[in-house]
């Protein structure tokens, strides 16, 4: 898995130069926690809108370039078709539009609504007795917005042991508004917390797997531009910067050094 | 109007097990009926605006119909991003109906004075904007949008009008077209204050209940006459404007924060929307374009 995560990381790379598009260092943060998602989650990549699949919504949808390099990756389409990200016509943008991608349940882009709409997508499946269960990816600087917090309030109200929010802690929070200790918050919140090393595939599919009495948080512990040292240095210069040909090389030379 | 909107769905739920309540903490009492009888399907998520809209927005993902239900101003002033996206740009639509219509909590204050609801949701593709004036026309109305896939705000007033229209949803209605100069519109509550106004009035008498698709067709009859909007919140107006080349004047709001309290009569009066304040202005237009149309004869 550590070979096809770099590799995610590459093509990331890759098409942010070429299309001059992309959030990379927030891609790089979420790289694992997406392959562990979608190693857990059940799904058909054949069948996207298949009645008993599990469902995934990025919340912090400016990490649709992740999303999708990952959904290629897993057959969902051909990858080659995300190198078009954020042109006139393209169907991938920068934000995805879920009427154009398969695999994507809802269109997200503006902070703090993914959370509220599976919380509505969880009560649906609850209400229904399924066994289908729903995650969702929000960021620490997501979490700054009053509507995930009410969510959370309102899920716990209701019961929902078949929502799991993953909490991408790269600390982007740092230079705003800061949210120390969030394992403590979500757990005040009415959630079961686990906290995981958030680039640890198997950690986090072990996290992901468990099924408990009340709603999940995993808090995965990220790094912001995880993989490149230069981003990693100074992801708020590249939060929507895409590298020239001579910083591409040398970000590629990193991630090959890397043992993530 | 929540008492006739309460045995609408309860009826509907007799036939239709995906119906789910979703309340702000308003109405709850009123709904106890429909707790008992579907305490899986009744949630009061507490004043939680904007997660009310999200939930049901997911509930509809998932192929059920919601009832969004709460105060006007709040659950759409401040939920308008989760009505926007959530509800419309992702096509996960489902009914919002709202409480409290334009200053039936007067005593309340600026902050619980809703006019600009209508307004702000039709600029929203896909949304459909009701603004239903009697019971009857909320139940047909209720019955014939709820379960169609579209995101569909309710608007719900505690001041009905008595007046039996023909009701169908997207189509306005001519109560009056006698070749008048002059032509009055209105929707809602207020059409029973405007008849009472313009009964005798040389005026033709146009109503609507539906705003968002507005009923451009009836509106184009009257193209030729001067055209009077009259009501007591912005978006009629706006709506009766999608057909161009028409002279219209607009009777009721200001660009100001209605400050006093009172009841609902209290601040009509003020906005000179009282059967007397409308009289006053409508003839007024009636003296400048004297009482039957004629070419050349428009001078407002």
């Amino acid at each position: 898995m550590k070979t096809t995560c770099k590799e995610i990381r590459k093509q990331i790379l890759h098409i942010a130069k070429e299309s001059g598009h992309g959030h990379i260092p927030t891609c790089f943060s979420i790289v694992e926690i997406l392959c562990a998602v979608y190693s857990t989650l059940r799904h058909d990549p054949r069948d996207p809108l298949w009645e008993k699949r599990d469902l995934f919504i990025l919340s912090k949808g400016h990490g649709a370039l992740a999303h999708y390099c990952v959904l290629g990756r897993w057959g969902y389409f051909d990858p080659e078709r995300v190198h078009a990200l954020g042109a006139f016509r393209s169907d991938f943008g920068c934000h995805a539009d879920r009427f154009k991608i398969p695999g994507i349940e809802a269109s997200t882009g503006s902070l703090g609504h993914g959370i509220g709409l599976a919380v509505g997508m969880a009560l649906a499946l609850k209400i229904d007795r399924s066994e289908r269960r729903v995650m969702t990816l929000i960021g620490d600087g997501e979490a700054n917005e009053g509507s995930v917090w009410e969510a959370l309030l309102v899920a716990a109200n209701l019961g929902l042991p078949n929502l799991t929010v993953i909490y991408d802690d790269n600390r982007s929070h740092s230079r705003g508004l800061q949210i120390l200790n969030p394992a403590e918050k979500l757990r005040a919140f009415g959630c079961e917390v686990t906290e995981a090393d958030g680039h640890d595939v198997e950690a986090l599919k072990a996290a992901l797997r468990h099924r408990g009495k009340y709603m999940q948080a995993i808090v995965a512990r990220t790094c912001k531009g995880c993989g490149c040292p230069t981003f990693v240095g100074s992801p708020y210069e590249w939060h929507r910067r895409s590298p020239n040909d001579d910083e591409y090389r040398m970000l590629l030379e990193e991630l090959d050094a890397q043992a993530v | 109007m929540r008492r006739q909107f309460k045995n609408t769905v309860m009826d509907l739920a007799l036939h239709e097990d995906r119906i789910v309540m979703i309340l702000g903490d308003v109405s709850v009492y009123l709904f106890k009926d429909f707790q008992e009888k579907y305490p899986n399907r009744f949630y009061n998520m507490g004043i939680s605006e904007n997660t009310l809209i999200s939930v049901g927005a997911g509930l509809s993902a998932m192929g059920f119909y919601p009832f969004v239900h709460t105060i006007a101003p709040f659950i759409t002033e401040r939920s308008y991003e989760q009505i926007k996206l959530d509800m419309c740009y992702n096509r996960f639509g489902g009914n919002i109906v709202s409480c409290g219509a334009s200053f039936d909590y007067a005593w309340d204050g600026a902050t619980h004075h809703a006019y600009t609801d209508l307004a702000i949701l039709r600029l929203l593709p896909g949304m459909e904007v009701i603004q239903p004036g009697s019971t009857r026309e909320l139940d047909i109305l209720l019955r014939s949008q709820y379960n169609n896939g579209n995101p569909t705000y309710f608007r719900l007033s505690d001041h009905p009008h008595h007046v039996d229209v023909p009701v169908e949803f997207g189509r306005g209605v001519a109560l009056k077209d006698t070749g008048a100069a002059v032509t009055v519109m209105t929707a809602g509550p207020l059409l029973g204050n405007v008849l009472e106004a313009c009964r005798d009035l040389p005026v033709n008498l146009v109503y609507f209940h539906t705003l968002k698709p507005i009923d451009t067709e009836l509106i184009r009859r009257f193209r030729d006459t001067r055209t009077v909007v009259v009501h007591d919140a912005f978006g009629l107006k706006e709506a009766v404007c999608e057909v161009p080349d028409l002279r219209v004047v607009f009777h009721g709001m200001q660009d100001a924060f209605c400050a006093s309290y009172g009841t609902l009569h209290d601040i009509r009066r003020q906005l000179g929307l009282d059967p007397a304040g409308i009289r006053e202005f409508v003839s007024g237009v009636v003296q400048r374009c004297g009482p039957y149309h004629q070419e050349g004869k428009i001078f407002l």
